[in-house]
C-alpha cells in the first residue's frame, strides 16, 4: 500500500516536473503549516486586491480579478483544502498559478521562501496527520529542519474546483 | 522560419481567392457590358495568375482547368467573338468549379477525374469550336492560346532547344518546385538529356537546405515555339537565370536568344555527378539523397545524421505554423499606428521624467501631459479597432451573383443595386452577417417581388429592383434590403397566424407586431414550397443571427409598393454600450441594447399572481419581475420594488423586468472572456474592466431569465 502511494506520488511528482536532482518550490503559510508548490507552476505573486464576486459559485471560489486585462478566477485555498478561513492581513497574497493552460489565483496567508528540495528528501504523504486531505499532496518535503507539504495543484483544482463548481450549477 | 513553405501556401490561397472574386465580379460586369476590354483583360490576368501559380504548389488540376478557361477567354479578349449569355453562364460555372478545385486543394483532397470538372472542360472546348466568329471579322485560327495545351495545333516545326537554367539561391524560399517545371517541360516534347550541375554545392555541414545551389541543362525536342518554353519558367526564373538556345532545326534560321545573357551560360557539368543524384531531384527513384552521398563518400554518416536531424527540426517547426488566421491590412493604417505608438512612447517618457522629480508646482504640466496621454491612447484604440475593420463590400460582392442565379430560378427579371459597400465594420460582424443577408435577399427575390405579369398589371416596370445599402448611423451600422415588390400583406399574415394558433382572432395587433410575426420559426405565408424559400426557416434565422450580434431587425412596408428590412448592428463585437447598475455592493453591466426603459414603480403597480409570480403593470402590460439579488444571491439595499429601480429588458422577443438597487451610469465596455481562465457562468455573458480597475460582470439577460425560472421551480 505504502509502495503504491509512493509510486503514485512519484508519478504525479513527475507531472509537476520534479527531476531526480531536486526542484525548487515556493513555500507559503496557511496557519502555522508550510506548503509548497513547484516553482515552475507559479506565474507571479501579487498582493491582495479586492475581488469581484461571481454569483452562484461554491464558497471557495472568491471571484475574479483583473490581471492586466485578463480575467483570472481566484480560489480561497484555505476553503479549497478544508481549512477554516481567517481575516485577511497585510501579508495575505495571491499566488497566480497555471493549471492546464489556465491562469488562476490562490489566496494564501503569506508567502515564505523559495527552497530547493531534492527528490530523496521527498516522502510520500502520510494518509493521516495533516489537516488536509492527503490526496491533494504530492508528498512531504524536508527543507532544513522544516517540513513542507507539497501541493498537487492539478489534483486539487480538478477535484475541489472544477467538479464542485460544476456540481453547484447542475 | 523565413523559408516556410506553408506560409507561401497560405498567401497563395489568399491570392487565388481574391482572383476568383475578381473573376466572378468581372464576369457579371461583362454580362452588362460585353465589349469592355478592360474588364476582359482583368479577368484574363486573374485566370492566368491562377494557372501560372498553381503548378508551383502542385495543384495541376487547378492549373489545367484554369488553362481551359483561359483558352476560351483569349479569343474573347482578342475580340474574335463576343461574350454571349451562354458563354458568361459557362464561364461563371467554370469560376465555381475553379473555386471548388481551390477549396479541394486547400483541404488537401485530390480531385483529379472529377465529373464536373471533366464535363466543364469538355463544354469549354466545344464552346471554343462551336462559337461562331463575330461577323465582319476574318475567322482567325485560334492559335493564340498562350500556354501548352497538349492537343493544340501549332504550326512551327520540330526543333531542339538547349535550356540552361541557373536559378537564384532563393528558389525554394520563393516556394518553387523545380521538379514541377521540368514535368511541365516534359509535356512540351521529348527531353533527350537533362543534366544537373552540382558544382556549387557546399559541404554538407555548410549546406542550407532551403537554398538552391543547383543548375540544370536539358535538351528538349519540341513542336512548340520558344515562347511556350519561356512561359513555363515565367514565374520561376528572373532574367539572366535562363538561357534557351536553339540547337538544330528544320527551319533554316536559328532563333536568336531573346533574353540578355550577362553571364556565360552554366554549361559546366560536374563529371563526377552520379546520375542518381539527378534522379533523386526529379523524384524518379526512391533512393534517399543521403544514402547516395554516403556511398559516394561525399559525407560521413555522422554528418548525414546531423543534417537529417536538422531537417527534422525544421520540418517540425514549419508544421507548427499551420492554420493561422491571417488578415490583410492597409499599409497606411499600420504606418499611422506605428507613428501613434511612437508618440505614446514619447508621452510616456515625458511623464516619467516629470514623475522623477515631481513638485506641486508642476501640476499643470502633469495635467497637460496626462491629457495628451489620454488623447494618444484613445486614438490608438480607435486605430487598432480600425485594423479589424473591413469594407462591407467583402460580403456584398457575392450578392450580384446570387441575385442573378435566383432571378433565373424564380423566373423574374431582377436588378440588384448596391450602395455603401465601402462602409467599414468589424471582421467578426462581417463574417456573421453573410447568412442573414443571403436569407433576406432570397426572400426578396422569391416573395417580395411579384412575377413580371403581375408587376406589369400593377403598372410597375417589369424589372424588379432590390436595393442593398449600408451606412453608419449613430455609432451603429445600418444595412437595408429594399424591394419594390408587393409589400407585406397584413391580412394574409394575420390569417396564417390565427391558423397556426400563434394569436387569436380577438387580439388587436399593431402593424409592427404583425410584421414581427414573420420572424417566428416555421412561419411562412408562401402557398407552395420551392427550393428557394417557403419553409419558414429563413426569417427566423435572420432574426436569431442578428440578435446574436447584438443587433436588431425592423421592417417597414407599403402594401403594393415596397418592403424595407433594416438591420442595425454594432460596429464591433468587442465593445458594447452598457448600463452600469448596482445591487448592494456589487456592480453589474447590462447591455444597453436590451434595455427598453427603466422605471421607479409605485407600490400599486406590483402585483402577485398565483402561479405566475410577481409582475409589474406598466401602462397596462404585465411583465414578470426578476429580483437580481435573489437570482445571484446578493445583499441588496432595497427589497421593496417600490424603492428599487426596475429595468424593462427585452430578449428574443420576450420582455422581463429586472429589479436592481441603482443605475450608476452608462459607458462603453470592452468585453473580456471569463471562460478563457475559468468557465461559463450562468447569467453572465462576460466580464469587463471598470474604471477603477476592478472586474465588472456583464449580464446575460437570456441566461438570467432561465436562472430565475429554475429558481421559481425549485421554490414551488
Amino acid at each position: 500500500m505504502a509502495m503504491a502511494i509512493a509510486a503514485a506520488a512519484q508519478e504525479s511528482g513527475q507531472q509537476q516536473g520534479i527531476g531526480a536532482e531536486g526542484n525548487q518550490f515556493l513555500t507559503f503559510c496557511l496557519g502555522d503549516e508550510l506548503y509548497g508548490i513547484n516553482i515552475l507552476r507559479i506565474k507571479e505573486i501579487k498582493g491582495y486586491t479586492p475581488i469581484t464576486k461571481i454569483p452562484n459559485m461554491p464558497s471557495h471560489i472568491k471571484g475574479v480579478l483583473n490581471l492586466r486585462g485578463t480575467i483570472v478566477p481566484i480560489v480561497e485555498l484555505r476553503m479549497a483544502i478544508g481549512m477554516p478561513t481567517i481575516d485577511y492581513t497585510a501579508f495575505t497574497v495571491i499566488i497566480l498559478v497555471v493549471v492546464r493552460d489556465r491562469t488562476l489565483g490562490l489566496v494564501v496567508d503569506s508567502v515564505s521562501d523559495v527552497v530547493t528540495i531534492s527528490q530523496k528528501d521527498i516522502e510520500a504523504s502520510p494518509d493521516f496527520g495533516t489537516k488536509v486531505d492527503a490526496s491533494f499532496l504530492s508528498g512531504i518535503g524536508k527543507s532544513g529542519d522544516k517540513l513542507v507539504a507539497l501541493l498537487n495543484i492539478d489534483q486539487l483544482l480538478t477535484e475541489g474546483y472544477m467538479q464542485e463548481a460544476a456540481a453547484a450549477t447542475a | 522560419m523565413n523559408g516556410d513553405y506553408s506560409k507561401f501556401l497560405q498567401t497563395f490561397f489568399e491570392e487565388v481567392t481574391e482572383h476568383l472574386s475578381v473573376l466572378e465580379s468581372g464576369l457579371l460586369t461583362l454580362e452588362q457590358n460585353p465589349d469592355d476590354v478592360e474588364v476582359l483583360n482583368r479577368i484574363f490576368r486573374s485566370v492566368h495568375t491562377i494557372k501560372g501559380a498553381g503548378p508551383m504548389f502542385g495543384f495541376t488540376a487547378m492549373s489545367r482547368f484554369a488553362h481551359k478557361v483561359e483558352t476560351l477567354l483569349d479569343p474573347l479578349r482578342n475580340r474574335k467573338f463576343s461574350a454571349t449569355r451562354q458563354i458568361i453562364d459557362l464561364l461563371l460555372e467554370s469560376a465555381d468549379c475553379l473555386n471548388m478545385l481551390v477549396v479541394a486543394a486547400k483541404n488537401g483532397t485530390v480531385i483529379d477525374e472529377n465529373k464536373t470538372v471533366l464535363d466543364l472542360e469538355a463544354r469549354l472546348e466545344t464552346c471554343m469550336t462551336v462559337t461562331a466568329p463575330v461577323p465582319g471579322q476574318k475567322p482567325a485560327p485560334s492559335q493564340s492560346a498562350a500556354a501548352p495545351a497538349p492537343p493544340a495545333p501549332v504550326t512551327s516545326a520540330r526543333q531542339t532547344y538547349q535550356i540552361n537554367w541557373t536559378p537564384g539561391e532563393d528558389l525554394f524560399q520563393r516556394g518553387l518546385n523545380p521538379l514541377k517545371l521540368f514535368e511541365e517541360i516534359g509535356r512540351l516534347g521529348t527531353v533527350t538529356s537533362c543534366v544537373l550541375a552540382t558544382s556549387h554545392l557546399p559541404d554538407l555541414a555548410d549546406l542550407d537546405p532551403e537554398r538552391c545551389y543547383l543548375s540544370w541543362t536539358c535538351t528538349l525536342e519540341t513542336d512548340y515555339p520558344r515562347e511556350d518554353i519561356e512561359s513555363v519558367f515565367e514565374f520561376a526564373a528572373s532574367p539572366g537565370e535562363l538561357t534557351i538556345t536553339a540547337l538544330s532545326s528544320s527551319s533554316p534560321v536559328a532563333q536568336p536568344t531573346q533574353e540578355p545573357d550577362p553571364e556565360p551560360a552554366h554549361s559546366v557539368i560536374d563529371e563526377e555527378d552520379d546520375p542518381r543524384l539527378a534522379a533523386v531531384f526529379f523524384g524518379q527513384k526512391p533512393d534517399s539523397l543521403g544514402a547516395i552521398l554516403v556511398e559516394q563518400k561525399s559525407v560521413t554518416p555522422a554528418q548525414l545524421a546531423k543534417a537529417l536531424d536538422r531537417q527534422e527540426t525544421i520540418r517540425a517547426e514549419s508544421k507548427e505554423h499551420k492554420a493561422e488566421a491571417s488578415m490583410r491590412v492597409d499599409t497606411e493604417k499600420v504606418d499611422k499606428l506605428v507613428n501613434l505608438v511612437g508618440e505614446l512612447a514619447i508621452t510616456q517618457s515625458m511623464l516619467s521624467a516629470l514623475g522623477g522629480h515631481f513638485e506641486i508646482k508642476y501640476l499643470p504640466i502633469l495635467q497637460e501631459r496626462l491629457l495628451q496621454l489620454e488623447r494618444n491612447t484613445q486614438e490608438i484604440q480607435e486605430r487598432v479597432m480600425g485594423i479589424r475593420m473591413l469594407p462591407i463590400s467583402t460580403v456584398f460582392n457575392r450578392f450580384p451573383r446570387l441575385v442573378r442565379d435566383l432571378s433565373a430560378k424564380v423566373g423574374k427579371n431582377i436588378q440588384l443595386l448596391i450602395s455603401g459597400e465601402e462602409t467599414e465594420l468589424d471582421r467578426s460582424v462581417i463574417e456573421s452577417i453573410g447568412d442573414p443577408l443571403t436569407h433576406l435577399l432570397r426572400n426578396a427575390c422569391a416573395h417580395g417581388l411579384e412575377p413580371p405579369e403581375e408587376r406589369v398589371a400593377a403598372g410597375k416596370p417589369e424589372q424588379g429592383t432590390i436595393r442593398l445599402n449600408a451606412f453608419h448611423e449613430g455609432g451603429k451600422i445600418c444595412i437595408t434590403v429594399e424591394d419594390d415588390g408587393r409589400g407585406l400583406n397584413r391580412d394574409k399574415i394575420l390569417a396564417k397566424a390565427i391558423e397556426q394558433r400563434i394569436i387569436t382572432g380577438n387580439d388587436t395587433l399593431s402593424d409592427d407586431q404583425v410584421w414581427a410575426l414573420i420572424f417566428r420559426p416555421g412561419f411562412s405565408t408562401a402557398e407552395k414550397l420551392t427550393d428557394v424559400s417557403g419553409r419558414g426557416v429563413g426569417m427566423d434565422v435572420v432574426k436569431r443571427n442578428i440578435e446574436a450580434l447584438n443587433g436588431i431587425v425592423s421592417i417597414k412596408t407599403v402594401t403594393g409598393r415596397r418592403t424595407i428590412f433594416t438591420l442595425k448592428l454594432p460596429l464591433t463585437l468587442a465593445i458594447i454600450e452598457g448600463m452600469t447598475i448596482r445591487v448592494g455592493e456589487d456592480t453589474y453591466i447590462v447591455p444597453l441594447l436590451s434595455i427598453l426603459e427603466s422605471i421607479q414603480p409605485k407600490a400599486d403597480m406590483v402585483q402577485n399572481f398565483i402561479g405566475k409570480g410577481e409582475v409589474v403593470n406598466v401602462r397596462g402590460a404585465f411583465y414578470p419581475i426578476v429580483r437580481l439579488y435573489e437570482v445571484f444571491d446578493l445583499q441588496p439595499e432595497h427589497k421593496n420594488p417600490a424603492e428599487a429601480i426596475l429595468l424593462i429588458l427585452e430578449t428574443e422577443g420576450e420582455r422581463v423586468v429586472v429589479m436592481v438597487d441603482e443605475i450608476v451610469g452608462q459607458q462603453q465596455v470592452v468585453i473580456k472572456s471569463i471562460e478563457e481562465n475559468f468557465r461559463k457562468v450562468d447569467g453572465v455573458a462576460g466580464a469587463t474592466i471598470l474604471g477603477d480597475g476592478t472586474v465588472g460582470l456583464i449580464l446575460d439577460v437570456r441566461g438570467l431569465v432561465k436562472l430565475a425560472r429554475q429558481g421559481q421551480e425549485i421554490a414551488v
